[in-house]
Formats: structure tokens, sequence, C-alpha cells
């Protein structure tokens, strides 16, 4: 699991039949100094997660397949959205 | 999921059994900062990934890694370890 600050969203007509219906937005990993990774990443969200919003995902399938079936490639889910971290660096949210 | 841009096809002659009538694309993954810009380039370490949509050379698509490239073919056991799993049709993205 990892954090990662929501930046945008993704329109997408042609996607794996599993993932129709799903929300699908891009997201930056947060570094532990609040620095961002170079490249964005797609995630699905089930949570209604805000742009800008800070949020915990996890990249094992296990939630996506069970939900999606077991043939769905889904991986990182938005797991939840974060309140606060308690860091004495300051940094990330 | 990552972001890449559509940069090619290849064909394998030959190839693993599991291979065989697949689709694969060369995929160069987008930074934030070309994602932003919408300037058509990429700038990430290019990788191919089984492609099953169609996707378009200049398509940029969202692709699985790991384990889960593998699952559409569940039960069947393949060695993909990238699938492309959405072709973007667009991107908000704040500035």
């Amino acid at each position: 699991m990892f954090l990662a600050r929501i930046e945008g969203t993704v329109v997408a007509t042609a996607k794996h039949p599993t993932l129709d219906g799903c929300r699908f937005l891009i997201a930056q990993r947060l570094e532990a100094d609040g620095s961002a990774a170079t490249e964005p990443i797609a995630v699905v969200d089930w949570l209604g997660a805000a742009r800008g919003a800070t949020v915990m995902i996890s990249t094992d399938g296990d939630i996506a397949r069970e939900r999606l079936g077991n043939n769905t490639p889904a991986r990182m889910v938005v797991v939840g959205i974060v309140d606060s971290v308690q860091s004495p660096a300051g940094g990330v949210a | 999921m990552r972001l890449g841009i559509v940069r090619g096809h290849l064909t394998l002659t030959p190839a693993v059994d599991s291979y065989r009538g697949k689709t694969l694309v060369v995929v160069e993954p987008v930074t934030m900062e070309n994602l932003r810009a919408k300037n058509g380039k990429g700038g990430g370490k290019a990788l191919i990934a089984v492609d099953e949509l169609g996707a378009a050379t200049g398509q940029m698509v969202a692709f699985t890694e790991g384990r889960e490239a593998s699952n559409p073919f569940w039960p069947t056991p393949v060695p993909v370890d990238a699938y492309c799993s959405l072709i973007v049709d667009s991107i908000d993205v704040s500035q």
C-alpha cells in the first residue's frame, strides 16, 4: 500500500469488459517527504475520492477480483481516503 | 495501472503457444509532466503489453502490470506481465 494524491479523471470507452462502470482516477504516488512520483497511475475508485485528496492505494488485485470477477486486470484500488498522517517530518498529506 | 502511448505493434515467430493469436504493442509510459502538457510525448522506459482492445499507434492506454496482467486469461496460465486494460479517450488533470 502507498499514499497518492488524486490529480484528475480518466474517460475510457474501450476497456476490459470487467471494468465497465468503474471510476478511474489519475493519481501520483507520494514519497515520505511529500514529493510526488514522476509517473502518474490510473486507479479504480469506489469511495468517491475528490481531486487533490490524499488516498491510500493497494496494489493487490484481490478486492478487484472479488468485486469484478476472477478475470479482471484491475489491480490498483483506492482503499481509503486519508484524514491525516502523523509524521514528525511533515511531508505527506 | 500506468499510462502509456502505443508506439507500435510486434509479431513473434516463433513464440510460446500461449502467445498464439495475441496482439502485442510497444508502449512508452507517460510522465506526469508530459501528461499535463498533452504534448504526445512519453518519457518512460518502453515495454511490451498484450492488447485485446485494438489500440492504434499514438493512442494512450492504461496497462496493468504484474500478476494481475494475466488475470484476463484466467484460469489458463500465461506468461503475460503487462496488459492493456483500457484505451484512454480523455484525461482531465489539473495544470
